[in-house]
């Protein structure tokens, strides 16, 4: 599976873009978190890697920008692996590793859309990124 | 020692083992530094001090200053404060001092702005007068809302639980009748090496609640083992790793070495109440809670530590090896820690007002009622709110002389169409500031107050309140 944010833009909203390109493809798409309203939105999914390609064209040509998100950056040189942002998370993305390391599974995370462990850390360790669209698209084309 | 007595027995264990090392790193708040600036020229006496813009102590003469952990930056408060002016002091940066005086004959001076290193200092000493808490609460939040405490983030509706220590790793938990620790005993503080000069504040050993005031050299202190914490919404602390070394001098102690965190419980509490009793929802054992989840009211909750268990084993760790390498020596304390010491509350000559001095009866209503009826009620019970019950007085709504005379002017019949569901609400035994808080904070006039299982006991008004203070 693949992570990928979509984003609309103000004319994109009122059109189901999503959805036809859902129903064209087939494609099982697992929607992690959503917000969108009449000035825009994005959307977070996760789509299998067999169809990834296809799909990401397909928002592409109706003029949604895709993007694969960098959704979390942890300073380890400010963690010292307490663990209070371990239950706080969702998704089950953060965990402690036999060594009482905490480790963060950065493709589970939901970044900036979720961001609840980011007030919690007492080091200020962990940094949910805001994606913009300046994001270059072509990052995807690298993964 | 804890493998070593479970396969071969206390007394092989008591025989090949010299010392236990312990460690522990949390935050703890009650900590700080003590410092001598040397005098300046013209000299000054302290009055007011700032070291990176937090205010600092002058418990003394001229130019002596404690750091607090937990006093917070005037410009970036809950984020920096003492703990992090420590800790940069520790790690050699260059500390902003500010002091203000009112000038004496003999010291004139009244301001004073400086740069300072810890080389510049001529002691630098950590002074902690509670640490290393024997074990502590597990914390949860049976509330509505997120709450930001000492215990970090809470969410709401025991969607996670904190808690903090290292359990069998927790240096009085492994002689829990303070057989070998009391003052003088040599210790390995943030670092470095210190001393414990007596029982911490609050030591409360009946109930498994020991603390430990420490000393020590700050300036051969390491930042990785004393570091400035935030916890947003409450304020600032310092993380301090603290390892005391336990000589195995008798069968007794190999025993009590081998305490297991399956051994050790502690309280579930609830901090969402904002008493100095919280409400207890049973005991959890240190296994479980560092399993990752617990249970509460029959409910599955993720729970996690605040203090860390990996800085906790290097802590220990790293006494061993200073034990191994002969450049630490045990010492015999002086004075055993007390093992009878009780913690008392505080003695208060004023009571302030709860929720349940002020709450009268609420007038209510139930749903199947008509405007009419409602508007009605308010006139001859000249009240400005009605409380919306079901058949058994449990809280379904609210309905305000406002609501009604919208519904009248929008020619509204239903009380659905002006009935409020979200409902704020207190509980008799809240404190009225917190009540009044709330009111003020949701922009509302009044409070049903309501009991564990929602049942409507009164209503507590802004009016109450406001002649309450007006008293």
């Amino acid at each position: 599976m693949a992570r990928i944010l979509i984003r609309f833009n103000e004319d994109q909203v009122s059109e189901p873009i999503a959805s036809q390109i859902i129903i064209e493809y087939k494609v099982p798409m697992a929607i992690l978190s959503a917000h969108i309203n009449s000035k825009g939105g994005e959307i977070l999914a996760e789509v299998p890697d067999t169809i990834l390609e296809k799909v990401v064209n397909a928002f592409r040509q109706r003029g949604v920008s895709v993007t694969v998100p960098k959704l979390i950056e942890v300073d380890s040189d400010k963690c010292f692996s307490c663990g209070s942002c371990i239950a706080l998370c969702p998704v089950e993305a953060i965990s402690l590793a036999k060594d009482c390391s905490v480790e963060f599974d950065k493709e589970k995370c939901l970044g900036s859309t979720c961001s609840v462990c980011v007030d919690a850390c007492p080091t200020r360790a962990i940094k949910s990124i805001k994606q913009n669209n300046s994001d270059s698209a072509n990052r995807e084309k690298k993964s | 020692m804890k493998k070593l007595v479970e396969s071969s027995g206390v007394e092989v264990a008591f025989k090949e083992v010299d010392v236990v090392t312990t460690g522990t790193f949390g935050a703890m708040c009650s900590s700080g530094a003590v410092v001598n600036l040397g005098h300046s020229d013209p000299p000054i006496k302290i009055e007011h001090a700032w070291m990176n813009d937090v205010e600092v102590c002058h418990p003394g003469a001229a130019v002596d200053l404690f750091i607090g952990a937990t006093n917070m930056s005037e410009k970036q408060p809950y984020e920096y404060g003492g703990g992090h002016v420590i800790q940069d002091l520790v790690a050699g940066k260059e500390v902003e001092l500010r002091a203000t005086s009112y000038g004496t004959d003999c010291y004139p001076r009244t301001a004073l702005k400086t740069i300072i290193t810890k080389e510049d200092l001529n002691q630098f000493y950590l002074l902690n007068f509670r640490n290393c808490y024997q074990r502590y609460n597990c914390a949860v939040n049976s509330s509505d809302e997120t709450i930001y405490t000492y215990m970090s983030k809470l969410l709401p509706r025991f969607r996670n639980a904190t808690f903090s220590g290292a359990g069998e790793l927790n240096p009085l938990m492994n002689d829990p009748d303070y057989e070998t620790m009391g003052m003088g005993t040599r210790i390995f503080l943030g670092g470095g090496q210190g001393y414990i000069i007596g029982e911490g504040t609050q030591h409360s050993p009946k109930n498994l609640n020991g603390t430990l005031m420490v000393k020590g050299d700050a300036k051969k202190m390491s930042p990785e083992f004393l570091q400035g914490g935030a916890f947003t919404g409450y304020g600032t602390s310092m993380y301090v790793g603290l390892g005391v070394p336990i000589p195995i001098l008798n069968e007794g102690l190999a025993k009590k070495t081998a305490i297991q965190d399956k051994d050790i419980l502690t309280d579930i509490i609830d901090y969402s109440v904002p008493r100095r009793d919280r409400p207890k929802f049973g005991q959890v054992s240190y296994k479980e809670l560092k399993s990752g989840s617990i249970t509460v009211n029959g409910k599955k909750v993720r729970v996690s530590s605040l203090s860390s268990l990996k800085m906790a084993k290097k802590v220990s760790q790293t006494l061993k090896s200073w034990i191994d390498e002969g450049t630490f020596f045990l010492t015999s304390p002086v004075e055993r820690l007390s093992t009878t010491t009780i913690f008392k509350p505080m003695r208060q000559s004023e009571e302030i007002p709860f929720v349940y001095n002020v709450m009268h009866k609420a007038v209510t209503c139930t749903e199947d009622e008509e405007i009419q009826a409602i508007a009605k009620r308010i006139v001859t019970k000249s009240v400005n709110h009605i409380v919306v019950v079901d058949e058994v007085g449990r809280l379904l709504g609210i309905v305000t002389s406002w609501d009604v005379t919208r519904a009248m002017a929008e020619g509204k019949k239903a009380l659905a169409d002006i009935e409020s569901h979200n409902v704020f609400t207190a509980k008799p035994d809240e404190p009225l500031e917190i009540a009044s808080k709330r009111m003020a904070q949701h922009n509302i006039s009044a409070l049903p107050v309501i009991d564990i299982e929602k049942k409507v006991l009164g209503i507590v008004t802004s009016e109450d309140v406001s002649e309450l203070l007006g008293r």
